[in-house]
């Protein structure tokens, strides 16, 4: 089989895992190396679909002794199948590099043979582009769920981030749909990974030269819409991962139809808009300092599709406004809606040397569209605003002109079965039109609890795609 | 209206503003003499450049503003915005007045253009340090052609320089006709305008087949988004991406 042929193969197999990004490692080039890494990250080229292409995203190989049903590579789909050697991957890698295509490799395999099996190979590929093409590059590999931990110890001493793939966020969904794998095969390595990157940070405190583990982190993927889970089992799956094991990223993938079998829902578009939301969610809870138990509850288990999320919890909790522009502190201007980290930055700064008005936190870029219903300069609204949560949301979908372009003609479908029912034996799932609950309390806003207490000194935190 | 023209040098435009801070008579603008279209109301005063006096500027930029100032006066003067000297004048005048604070001043005019058009700046560079593709030149150079709005080839220079230190490359931007050329231990800023560049080498058509099979493999079908992927890679951007020819 020819090279090309082979990439063709791997690349298509290794597509539907998401994760692009390349940053969070600053290692330097060596005399005679080739290669370093870019702490921002850097996307080389855009997919058609919009997604960035960092790096050679390939599979060591696709020929799987697993039968997952979510997943193109199972053993009872098919499918061509091929395999690198470690020495086409290195070679591949280096080439590519040279012509600046990509920043490094994000190298995958299907379990071929055993766990153990398939990350020696994958060992052997990054040792020989570390050791043998001194390459400095960035290199994310998987973690193979069930692999002996001192081999993951040792590929995570050549890479630069290591990820292990939850995919499906419930052990009930792992039962159904992929009944080899095993919950604890999966959080194993995870917080196995965790604990070395701790030790290995713990150990530059006292060491100047100790070797480096994973520096830019791990992260994982977890699929959204396969199963008929709701947002908030995924929101407080991720918010625990990034709290416990200290994850860079979570990521998620609008599930695609790649099968047939019974278990998935059939045919259906990707719940791109639900994906989305669950990435502004994301955002939320990294960047702006929110919980994911103000975001949803047992009453909004699901995001709005409407409004995002920040919107949502901001009409839901009217009490919290509006925000004195002047004297609001940092922490509180994230929670406005339409005011992000980086108008929030330049009103802290801006008015360190004087009072802002609307005027000119206009000037500077502060969009208010959204963030006029929710803010005060020096005491006043922009306009005569009634406060009220109805009023708000009107104007709102008002202004509103269409749903992301992505999603034209497209019903969000969601899972929403009797809670009774037992919910994922049945093999046919039912899917109703998704029922916003859009009955929030209202009324309730006390006089005392608008008040804001201004801040002594607001830091501005620094933004760079991952903290 | 008096209108300051210098030649188009960075050492020029700070010649105009020694001159323009001196003066009792302000300018109103500061152009740049390439390209220059006269008004008919106007007065130009044609600027001869000065090392002595440009030298003056740049040294009160570092010692009296910032470093920062100093780079963000030399990103707008990179940016090639046409109002680029009239609005560097400006900043720095309230820059003399308010030292190192001047940068907080957001909602004034001339510091909110500084901020703004480095942002520019800084976004193409970023995009380019992923942009630029080299090919490999019969005789072993890699060889990479871009075309980018700001004038930032030699901010691009040091990023590869130090990745690709054990090869011999060329970043040529065609539209201003210049070139980092750089030789496994320096990189240099030379003017550059050759036409016949040399084929690739057979190594070279094979990887970059091999890209473009990748590239056109990794998109998925059904999440198809047109409209997103010529935001995220400006169409101006595609003649000189080895995956769009």
């Amino acid at each position: 089989m020819e090279l090309i042929d082979k990439l063709r193969i791997l690349a298509d197999s290794a597509k539907y895992d998401v994760s692009c990004v390349s940053s969070g490692s600053s290692r330097k080039n060596t005399p005679g190396g080739i290669g370093s890494g870019f702490n921002a990250g850097i996307c080389h080229s855009f997919t058609t679909d919009g997604r960035c292409v960092s790096l050679l995203k390939i599979l060591l190989s696709n020929q799987c002794i697993y039968d997952c049903a979510y997943c193109v590579n199972r053993i009872s789909n098919d499918v061509p199948r091929a395999a690198f050697t470690p020495e086409e991957v290195a070679e591949l890698t280096i080439n590519f590099y040279r012509r600046n295509y990509i920043e490094g490799l994000f190298l995958s395999s299907a379990v071929v043979k055993s766990p153990d099996h398939t990350m020696e190979l994958i060992i052997r590929a990054v040792r020989l582009l570390r050791e043998v093409y001194r390459f400095n590059g960035y290199i994310h590999i998987k973690a193979i769920p069930g692999a002996d931990n001192a081999l993951i110890e040792r590929a995570g001493s050549y890479v630069d981030r290591m990820s292990v793939n939850i995919e499906l966020p419930t052990s009930n969904g792992l039962k159904l749909l992929a009944p080899q794998k095993k919950k604890e095969a999966i959080l194993g390595p995870m917080g196995f990974i965790s604990s070395k990157i701790n030790e290995a940070s713990e150990n530059k405190r006292y060491f100047r030269n100790t070797p480096g583990f994973v520096p830019a982190g791990q992260s994982t993927q977890l699929i959204i819409g396969a199963t008929p889970d709701h947002d908030i089992s995924i929101l407080k799956l991720s918010e625990g991962l990034y709290k416990r094991f200290g994850l860079k990223r979570v990521f998620y993938s609008a599930y695609v139809p790649v099968s047939d079998h019974p278990a998935l829902p059939k045919a259906i578009k990707p719940p791109l808009l639900r994906e989305h939301r669950i990435y502004q969610a994301d955002w939320l809870l990294r960047f702006y300092g929110f919980r994911a138990d103000e975001l949803l509850d047992e009453k909004h288990k699901d995001f709005d599709m409407e409004l995002d999320p920040k919107c949502d919890w901001a009409l839901r909790n009217m009490h919290f406004f509006p925000v004195e522009i002047n004297k609001a502190e940092y922490s509180v201007l994230l929670r406005v809606p339409g005011i992000g980290v980086r108008s929030a930055q330049r009103i802290v700064r801006a008015r360190k040397i004087q009072k802002l008005g609307f005027d000119d936190i206009k000037k500077f870029g502060v969009v208010l569209k959204r963030a006029r219903f929710f803010i005060i300069c020096n005491g006043k609204y922009i306009d005569r605003i009634d406060a009220s949560e109805t009023f708000i949301r009107n104007n709102m979908l008002a202004d509103r002109k269409r749903l992301p372009s992505f999603d034209t003609g497209y019903t969000q479908l969601s899972f929403l079965p009797p809670l009774s029912s037992p919910l994922l034996n049945t093999g046919t799932l039912e899917y109703g039109q998704i029922t916003t609950d859009l009955a929030v309390t209202s009324g309730d806003r006390s006089e005392n609890s608008m008040l804001l207490l201004p801040s002594s000194e607001d830091v501005a935190a620094s933004l760079t795609g991952e903290l | 209206m008096i209108v300051y023209v210098y030649d188009g040098s960075f050492e020029g435009l700070l010649t105009s503003i020694f001159e323009a801070y001196y003066k009792k008579e302000e300018p109103s603008a500061i152009v740049r003499g390439d390209g220059l279209q006269q008004d008919l109301l106007a007065r130009y005063v044609y600027i001869e450049t000065d090392p002595v006096r440009s030298d003056r500027v740049y040294t009160s930029i570092r010692k009296k503003i910032s470093e920062e100032a100093l780079k963000n006066v030399y990103h707008v003067f990179l940016s090639e915005d046409p109002e680029a000297g009239t609005i560097i004048y400006r900043y720095l005048k309230l820059g003399w007045k308010m030292g190192k604070r001047v940068d907080l001043h957001l909602s004034d005019e001339a510091v909110f253009r500084v901020m703004d058009i480095n942002r520019r700046l800084e976004f193409e560079l970023h995009r380019l340090l992923g942009f630029v593709r080299f090919r490999q030149l019969e005789g072993g150079i890699y060889y990479s052609s871009i075309n980018p709005d700001n004038n930032i080839v030699e901010l691009l220079a040091p990023h590869f320089a130090e990745r690709l230190s054990d090869q011999n490359w060329i970043i040529h931007d065609v539209k201003r006709k210049r070139a980092a050329l750089y030789n496994k231990t320096d990189w240099v800023i030379t003017e550059f305008d050759i036409k016949d560049i040399p084929g690739n080498t057979a190594e070279e058509k094979q990887y970059s087949r091999m890209w473009k099979e990748f590239f056109n493999t990794l998109a998925i079908q059904s999440r198809n988004n047109p409209k997103l992927h010529r935001q995220l890679l400006p169409r101006r951007y595609w003649d000189h991406l080895t995956e769009k020819w």
